[in-house]
């Protein structure tokens, strides 16, 4: 059994550990499921070493920890795990994001056996779907994320939790139901029938798929992805379902569950169906340039903390769009790396919401005032999580933001010109948020207001470490990524000759 | 043919002889039986039917003795195939039987399992006929072995009223299935279905095609396609729940069976340019079946509708008509007896003792976990949701659609999965989300727990490792005889 299945499925067998312990041991049961998320993360770190990102990029996608098996011959279909540039520092920072959520989920006082099956249960599906390499087992994860976290939301979540939960699951099997008639168009369109990516990557690479075949199942993807990215018009259940979830769904939503809508235009649409992409660049931009700026206008209308925190996301994913759409080295770094900036940069501000939400169960903006002397820990953190987000240079969200940009420049001035504005008010939010909350007179109500304990600590700390060194010296993730998104950007030479 | 002669094939309806003299027994035996005893009547239903299923492997094993083509019935793979899910869900639903009353509240077990062995020779008449008239004269012995049952229990008005309801609608539709027959046999001077295809030479005549319309119809009651399905709610609320588990599974596979015999291979749709109005019903009987059920708050009136629902997915395997179409319906129709079983035993072991409302079901993860993590996941699997077998089963199907580029039918089959989540969802919701309103545990007999047993592993293990089965299914994509001569 190769590492990639070991870190996809040590989270089952805790899943599967904490069925057989009595609902009472509730210590037991998080333990076991902190030990799982840990086992995963260490499994993947171990994978980290061995993890090498340009020896093979010569001659393609540096795919590696390959296991493959045939799984379902009658229809061709094969266990196939591997890893490249693209998928590895996703899987990464899943695990890590997960280890730390369980940690947090600590807090969760109400059937926590429940709890913490579902949660190990919706990392194996998410650990899945970036490992995949073969679109029926990519499927299988992708609908096994959907059930857990409906689950998830519905029980643990806040006062509209049933709607949510039930928005979340019909909109995301909506698109992904399109999706599946994609896959299916695509496995009759080759020959020999087959399921595997890389096969189908090659097959595009040889012209195998008419230009009006790959639009219409580039549309299909669409459907099944853009939901979960969420691209404009799809997003609407993103603020519904993030709000209501308890905070460490939250973070695993806005951290993991939105890369696999970008990470598989990228690993599908873009890689398998370049003619279809291509056509569909223009749509693409303004779609970035929509989800940018609305996103960032939504924000600024909330005074809510944590749906300030949801739009932000929808803001912050239309800068991996518009990296997306730059076709090239520096835009899918950017894109990529935005994804890993946004998974820890906002799962850091959903812990932290739910740290105050905790405490004086409100998140309403104007209900606070001054709190920077009362809880200067948490006021510190907060202020730095909330700059690294708006993009403040030296902290991870600069340079993301920045590579997207200057990726999509080269191609889209209008768009990129147009989006920049969203940062402008992406940065107005955050200071009108840290103002209203942590300057001013302290509201007498909150004068007792306790700082963070130490689980919240073990959460957010190892967030914050991580934003200022990846603002600082990137190319630790960077280099991890770069020769996989070079050969990327490279794979089909004839792109643009048709949108320019 | 002069005098007495023995028809030629007779041998190879042993199971079903062997099934309709064990009925008759039971009949006779109940006279002595009183209602403490009269358990062992339907354990002894139960082994008998057992039996012929384990006898199914004889004709499995020694081809060349046992199957073969009769005077009026093929015993081909496909039939086989069909006849193990029969009496499977048999065995099953006599298990159910067993447990679902107290031994003194039963009222005449041997008659009860008497008629269910009775419709399941029915049944396995039905998908191996080649002849309407036998056609007819099995599908009249399923259903009114199944008009008995749906009402047995007398006393209660409902069981009453669904068994007048499915009594008329059958009645209805049987003498339009004789009329039809009328016609074919008017229009080409035969019932028998291998010597019709030769005869239809340039076009099928307007009264043939007329008359295979009528048969649809008869067919379409017993599948419950939408719009012959007005009687299934009422039916299968008023029914014990072991004859409802028994009507949503067995008399549907045997009616898909026996169309796909009759419309696949012995006179092809196809040909008869009937494609397009099959396309039509099975996406009208998943479209209506999945939103009259979301407004439902009766557990087997919301599993009525979804049954007709399923009935139009399994539709589209008989509509692409290609192989990977029929493999498609067999498999479904093999994932779809673990999954629904599943759902009506949990359904009975909850309903019980709260009834049948969706409030019955509140809160049960904290009355029985495991009970309701089961459920879930026939729940999940009845909507497609992977890892669950209800996946493959629509995968494949989706996939024959496609491959045979029925486009729309497609689109509407996974639109329709996504409405079906709403309501499969909706008892999820009652079960995880909502507060019990006891806290007493749920629990389950023997019987019941074993039922559950099978299906939750026949969910997951074909979910996860379908090959087998696909592979199975693929062998029993066979009729008898292998080619039917053409025009």
């Amino acid at each position: 059994m190769g590492i990639l299945s070991v870190i996809t499925f040590l989270p089952l067998l805790g899943a599967l550990a904490i069925l057989f312990i009595p609902k009472e041991q509730v210590k037991a049961i998080r333990a076991t499921g902190i030990l799982a998320a840990l086992a995963s993360l260490a499994a993947s770190l171990y994978a980290l070493t061995s993890y090498d990102p340009g020896s093979m990029a010569m001659t393609g996608l540096p795919i590696q920890f390959v296991e493959k098996f045939s799984w379902i011959p009658s229809f061709n279909i094969h266990y196939h795990m591997g890893v490249d540039g693209l998928s590895f520092p996703i899987v990464l920072l899943t695990t890590f994001l997960c280890f730390l959520a369980a940690v947090y989920s600590i807090g969760i006082k109400e059937r926590v056996k429940e709890f913490y099956f579902w949660y190990l249960v919706l990392e194996v599906g998410m650990l899945g779907v970036f490992c995949a390499l073969d679109m029926f087992l990519f499927y299988m994860f992708w609908e096994l994320t959907l059930v857990p976290m409906y689950f998830l939301i519905g029980v643990w979540g806040g006062p509209k939790k049933e709607f949510a939960a039930i928005k979340f699951f019909l909109f995301t099997l909506f698109g992904s139901v399109f999706m599946l008639l994609g896959i299916l168009a695509l496995y009759f369109q080759t020959s020999p029938h087959t399921f595997d990516m890389l096969e189908m990557m090659s097959a595009a690479a040889s012209g195998a798929f008419p230009r009006e075949f790959q639009i219409i199942v580039f549309l299909a993807f669409w459907l099944g992805l853009a939901v979960k990215v969420p691209a404009f018009p799809f997003h609407t259940w993103l603020p519904l379902a993030h709000v209501e979830a308890p905070t460490p769904v939250s973070v695993i939503l806005a951290g993991v569950l939105l890369k696999m809508g970008v990470y598989g235009i990228l690993r599908i649409s873009f890689s398998i169906l370049p003619a279809g992409y291509e056509w569909f660049l223009p749509y693409m931009a303004v779609i970035a340039f929509i989800n940018i700026v609305y996103g960032a206008l939504c924000a600024m209308a909330q005074t809510d903390m944590k749906k300030m925190v949801a739009y932000s996301s929808i803001n912050h994913m239309g800068y991996c769009l518009l990296g997306m759409v730059a076709v090239s080295a520096t835009g899918f770094n950017g894109a990529v790396l935005q994804m890993i900036n946004h998974g820890l940069i906002t799962g850091a501000l959903f812990f932290l919401v739910g740290v105050i939400y905790d405490r004086a169960h409100t998140r309403d903006i104007t209900a606070f005032g001054g709190l920077g002397a009362r809880v200067p820990v948490y006021a510190g953190l907060m202020a730095m999580t909330c700059f690294a987000s708006l993009g403040l240079p030296g902290l991870a969200g600069f340079v993301s933001e920045f590579l997207c940009f200057l990726g999509a420049f080269d191609k889209w001035k209008l768009f990129t010109i147009l989006s920049v504005s969203g940062i402008l008010v992406t940065a107005a939010f955050f200071l009108r948020m840290l103002q209203k909350v942590f300057l001013g007179p302290l509201n007498e109500k909150w004068k007792d207001l306790p700082d963070m304990d130490l689980r919240e600590l073990v959460s957010v700390v190892p967030l914050a470490v991580l934003m200022l060194a990846f603002g600082i010296w990137p190319r630790w993730v960077l280099d991890l990524m770069n020769p996989t998104m070079t050969v990327m950007a490279k794979m089909f030479p004839g792109m643009f000759a048709l949108v320019r | 043919m002069q005098g007495l002669s023995i028809p030629q094939g007779l041998n190879l309806l042993i199971p079903e002889f062997g099934l309709s003299v064990m009925a008759l027994a039971l009949m006779v035996l109940d006279l002595f039986f009183d209602a403490k005893r009269g358990k062992a009547l339907m354990a002894l239903g139960f082994v008998a039917a057992g039996v012929a299923l384990g006898s199914l492997g004889l004709a499995y094993n020694a081809p060349e003795a046992y199957q073969g083509l009769g005077a009026l019935w093929a015993v081909d793979p496909m039939a086989l195939f069909f006849k193990a899910i029969i009496l499977g869900t048999t065995v099953f639903v006599l298990m159910l039987s067993i447990d679902y009353k107290p031994a003194s509240e039963l009222r005449h077990p041997g008659s009860f399992t008497a008629l269910v062995l009775l419709s399941a020779v029915g049944m396995m008449l039905l998908v191996s006929a080649t002849d309407l008239l036998m056609i007819f004269l099995s599908l009249e012995l399923v259903s009114i072995s199944s008009f008995i049952l749906v009402g047995y229990e007398r006393r209660d008005l409902k069981s009453s009223e669904g068994a007048i309801k499915y009594f008329l609608f059958g009645a209805f539709s049987s003498a339009i299935f004789v009329y039809g027959i009328s016609f074919i046999y008017g229009a080409l001077g035969t019932t028998h279905l291998i010597d019709i295809r030769p005869l239809l030479g340039e076009g099928p005549a307007l009264m043939f095609l007329v008359g295979c319309l009528f048969l649809v119809v008869g067919f379409g009651f017993k599948v419950s396609l939408v719009p012959f399905h007005f009687w299934v709610p009422d039916a299968y609320e008023g029914a014990p729940i072991p004859v409802t588990t028994y009507l949503s599974i067995a008399p549907k596979a045997a009616a898909l069976g026996v169309m796909a015999r009759v419309f696949n291979h012995l006179i092809p749709h196809t040909q008869l340019d009937m494609q397009t109005l099959f396309a039509v019903l099975a996406v009208a009987t998943m479209t209506v079946g999945n939103l009259t059920a979301i407004f439902q708050t009766n557990v087997k009136r919301l599993l009525a509708y979804s049954s007709i629902a399923q009935a139009g997915y399994m539709l589209i395997g008989f509509v692409t008509a290609n192989q990977l179409g029929r493999e498609g319906l067999l498999l479904y129709a093999f994932v779809y007896v673990f999954m629904n079983l599943g759902v009506f035993t949990v359904a009975m072991a909850v309903g019980n003792e709260d009834g049948y409302e969706l409030e019955a079901f509140d809160g049960l993860c904290r009355r029985n976990l495991g009970l309701s993590l089961l459920m879930a996941s026939f729940l999940l699997s009845l909507a497609g949701i992977p890892p669950f077998a209800g996946f493959i089963g629509k995968f494949s199907l989706f996939a024959a659609a496609v491959k045979d580029g029925f486009w729309w039918l497609a689109v509407a089959a996974v639109l329709n999965s996504v409405v079906s989540v709403y309501y499969y969802m909706k008892i999820a919701y009652h079960m995880f989300f909502r507060n019990p309103r006891t806290l007493e545990p749920v629990r389950t007999e023997i019987l019941v727990t074993g039922t559950l047993a099978v299906a939750a592993l026949g969910v997951v293990v074909i979910g996860l490792y379908p090959e087998p089965f696909i592979a199975m299914a693929h062998l029993s994509t066979e009729f008898l005889p292998v080619s039917v001569p053409l025009p």
